[in-house]
């Protein structure tokens, strides 16, 4: 029996690939949420997240010619929104450090300011204030461990559908996930150490 | 020893706290600010030229072009400083007559 859901994608990216309007103005709506949890989950902001959602579908717009089909059109949708998130986080790295150097030599008396906590939209109010330590520590981490979790525990993603989107081995995203746990555990401890 | 207990059922409670979380969703109208998005993206000329020159057979072209230029040049410049370097010690060496082996190869006529 025939995955109609799948069928319909196909006929979607077909038509998108001709430049079809209405064909994109679905893909936005039937995709706009997983890209944008996936960006506020590695970005831990939801104006940026916004920014980068909109990006993402510019990009898939400009280039779904060369979408050839041989992955799902979700783990391209995701190593794009991947893709756009770290090169934000890197954007915003570089001016925070372009920022600093220029205060050193007094061009700027511009004070560097350190973002407030990030509380995820989908947390309980029992957990905000737990979360916002775990997101924390989440943006310590090296950013292959940072978008193994993320896809994990945010998205909800298999390992194997990790390793897809990540161009990578299954076993290659076991140790990512046990580094980012073993790093998580690491820095929480020293929190609790020192805010208890 | 109790301290190091609770910390690390804190650390665990903390790992743990994303379970069950709801997802995040954008705001309304995504499709629209996407679609202004792409319409400002393409009335802008350095937009066009730098997507232009981003193709790789235009990068790479430009990039073989350049150094082809630059390796013209240098071999140019060479030969030309060696000729005009043989050119500059010939004048010197008349000034002052040190083209001369002997003083009876000097040009001043003997009375």
């Amino acid at each position: 029996m025939l995955n109609t859901s799948v069928l319909d994608e196909q006929i979607l990216i077909e038509k998108l690939k001709q430049g079809d309007e209405i064909a994109f103005k679905q893909i936005v709506e039937t995709w706009q949420s997983m890209v944008y949890n996936t960006a506020i989950g590695i970005l831990q902001n939801a104006e940026d997240a916004e920014d980068v959602s909109q990006e993402v579908f510019v990009q898939v717009y400009e280039s779904v010619q060369t979408f050839k089909g041989e992955s799902k059109f979700s783990t391209w949708l995701y190593r794009i929104t991947v893709s756009k998130a770290l090169d934000h986080l890197r954007r915003k790295k570089r001016k925070k450090r372009f920022a600093y150097v220029q205060s050193l030599f007094g061009a700027d008396n511009q004070t560097i300011i350190e973002r407030p906590d990030f509380h995820h939209p989908g947390v309980t109010l029992d957990n905000k204030e737990r979360t916002a330590v775990l997101f924390k520590a989440i943006s310590q981490l090296p950013e292959n461990q940072k978008i193994a979790f993320t896809l994990h525990k945010l998205e909800g993603l298999s390992y194997q559908e990790i390793s897809d989107v990540m161009k990578t081995s299954v076993s290659s995203v076991e140790s990512l996930m046990h580094r980012a746990k073993n790093n998580l555990k690491k820095w929480l401890i020293v929190h609790y150490q020192n805010n208890d | 020893m109790k301290n190091k207990k609770h910390i690390e059922q804190e650390v665990d409670k903390t790992l743990n706290s994303l379970e069950g979380i709801q997802k995040a969703t954008p705001g309304p109208y995504m499709f629209t600010r996407v679609k202004a998005r792409l319409e400002k993206g393409e009335k802008n000329f350095w937009t066009i030229a730098w997507a232009f020159l981003c193709r790789p057979a235009v990068a790479f072209t430009t990039i073989i072009a350049a150094l082809f230029i630059n390796v013209a040049i240098f071999f140019e410049f060479r030969s030309d400083s060696s000729q005009t370097a043989g050119e500059g010690e010939q004048l010197f060496a008349n000034e002052y007559n040190l083209a001369d082996n002997t003083i009876y190869d000097s040009t001043i006529e003997p009375e």
